[in-house]
């Protein structure tokens, strides 16, 4: 194997294969995805820190089989910042938590492409930070008519005094986070509400949208994952890479460049590479600082 | 590709130090069963519930308590755990060789192998065929998980086994087993001789296989074949619109949103 030795902050790693294409019909190596997430460390890391990360792992390339690991592996490096959380059977399960730039760069280094957390921190897993809608196309559907739905969705939800953020989801869909911030607020209390709102827009667009799970429902319609809004989910961490044919990012949006279609005629448009989420975020800073800071209530419930 | 192994570091005595990786030697053929629901096939989950509130405890409303009399517990915080965890350590260090003779049986606890690592194959080499040739076992001590093992490295078939061994405070006093001394004529003594004579053979595991894992794993196959599996429901879907007051407000929000759009 090939190896490389690099320290960081005094912390000596070694990081193997860098030269590997993990993107094979793109061009990307395991190399340039540890660049990549050097450089996006600064934006990355307050959004990933004290969440018990989800490793998705791609050893042989994202077009190849991936596995996903919770358990924080125990080859780990001594310094990798862990904690324990009980599972089902009572047993207790190490996770890792992601709170630096070295442990990013090791957790790259297993080639986890993608970072998935959960939208509680270890401290309080019964409170979620935020409400999420997953919104999914179905087979005829795609990231268009995702934007459309999501733009009746801020209207709605700020009509309800809620301010909401937007990122692409890196595949076909989008993600609207609601920021929350109150230790009050219970994944019981953000499933209810987030049900109604789907249920709701489910009503009002029934052509456009469905609260329904089941693959055949969807079609060309959008899917309104509430069900996300639960202790036991993750989503793709925002400024992860994804698996695709190309490196792109799960990367926040203004909503502006959802409301003018017009330049919207190729759906791809909507894709941010890695390239430009670098040049982007370096410049514009974080969009969805406001989800992990602003705090808001659920009204009605 | 290499086996992953569960812990790698170095295996140590006195200067000499060998990359190794742990891997296990056996796995319990245990067949597992998921809990479900008869009406409907819903997995079920295991819930903390308080018996006086007759609720869910939500988990940061949990605690550890030692239980030193009925109903009487000394809490323990995470922190408290912590500190009195072994540091984790990245070697197995050997600190003495000992005759594995000497080791009850009722020590062992769990087998597993060392495999070396690269650049560490010569060094282990040589330890495995010292150890062999003079019939030795190393004594170490060592961190796996947040628990320290006391282990013995024995040399097998020009590789290294490990074996966890219990502490002697684990192995139960010894309440003698063995009944009352009663006489035993020398008849009765050649008479149970000869039986266990005629029964002698050479230990071979491979003969015995555990049948009832067998069986149900094939019983497990003829009902896969048979019949579908039995499905559970998918776990929202109920319709259920959310309160009142709730529904209530988002329809209006969603009038109001309609006419401005």
């Amino acid at each position: 194997m090939n190896r490389t030795f690099v320290e960081i902050r005094e912390r000596r790693l070694s990081l193997s294969n860098l030269g590997k294409d993990l993107y094979p019909s793109y061009g990307f190596t395991k190399g340039r995805i540890l660049e990549y997430y050097r450089r996006i460390a600064p934006f990355i890391l307050p959004h990933l820190k004290d969440r018990a990360l989800t490793l998705k792992r791609y050893p042989e390339g994202v077009e190849r089989d991936f596995f996903f690991e919770k358990r924080c592996p125990s080859h780990r490096p001594a310094w990798v910042k862990t904690a324990e959380i009980p599972q089902d059977d009572g047993e207790r399960m190490t996770v890792c938590l992601v709170n630096d730039l070295e442990t990013l760069i090791w957790a790259e280094n297993l080639a986890s492409v993608e970072l998935h957390v959960p939208l509680a921190r270890i401290n309080f897993p019964e409170t979620p930070d935020f409400m999420v809608f997953d919104l999914d196309p179905g087979d005829r559907a795609g990231i268009l008519e995702c934007a459309r739905v999501a733009l009746i969705l801020r209207d709605l939800l700020s009509r309800m005094e809620l301010a909401s953020y937007v990122k692409t989801s890196g595949k076909k869909g989008l993600h609207v986070y609601v920021p929350l911030n109150r230790k009050e607020t219970t994944f019981e209390d953000t499933k209810t509400f987030s049900k109604a709102v789907a249920a709701i827009m489910q009503k009002h667009y029934p052509d456009l949208v469905t609260a329904k799970m089941a693959k055949k429902e969807r079609n060309a319609k959008v899917f309104i994952n509430w069900s996300q809004n639960d202790a036991s989910k993750t989503m793709v961490c925002v400024y992860s890479l994804r698996a695709r044919e190309k490196p792109v990012v799960s990367f926040p949006l203004e909503w502006r460049e959802l409301e003018n279609p017009a330049g919207l005629d190729d759906p791809e448009k909507l894709q941010v590479t890695h390239s430009e989420a670098l040049s982007r975020a370096e410049k514009k800073g974080d969009l969805f600082q406001e989800v992990l800071v602003k705090e808001q209530k659920l009204p009605h419930l | 590709m290499a086996v992953q192994g569960i812990w790698s570091g170095t295996i140590s005595f006195s200067l000499v130090a060998i990359p190794v990786r742990l891997v296990t030697a056996v796995e319990p053929g245990r067949v597992s069963f998921r809990l479900l629901h008869k009406k409907d096939y819903s997995p079920l989950t295991r819930k903390m519930v308080c018996p006086k509130e007759e609720t869910k405890v939500p988990r940061d409303e949990i605690v550890r308590g030692y239980e030193i009399a009925p109903d009487q517990y000394i809490l323990m915080t995470d922190e408290e755990l912590e500190s009195v965890s072994p540091e984790r350590s990245r070697t197995i260090e050997i600190t003495e060789f000992i005759d594995m003779k000497e080791v009850d049986p009722i020590y062992y606890d769990r087998p597993y192998y060392l495999v070396p690592s690269k650049g560490g194959e010569k060094a282990y080499r040589l330890l495995v065929e010292v150890m062999r040739r003079t019939n030795r076992a190393g004594l170490a001590k060592f961190v796996l998980a947040e628990r320290e093992y006391l282990v013995a490295v024995t040399p097998r078939d020009g590789a290294l086994a490990l074996t966890t061994l219990h502490y002697s405070e684990e192995v139960l006093p010894e309440e003698d087993p063995s009944p009352k001394k009663e006489k035993i004529t020398a008849d009765e003594e050649s008479r149970i001789k000869k039986s266990v004579k005629k029964m002698i053979e050479d230990f071979d595991p491979g003969k015995y296989a555990n049948e009832r894992r067998k069986k149900l794993m094939d019983l497990l196959e003829a009902k896969a074949k048979e019949k579908a599996p039995v499905e559970a429901p998918a776990v929202e879907e109920e319709e259920g619109e959310g309160p009142a007051d709730l529904v209530a407000a988002l329809e209006e929000s969603m009038r109001k949103v309609k006419e401005k759009r």
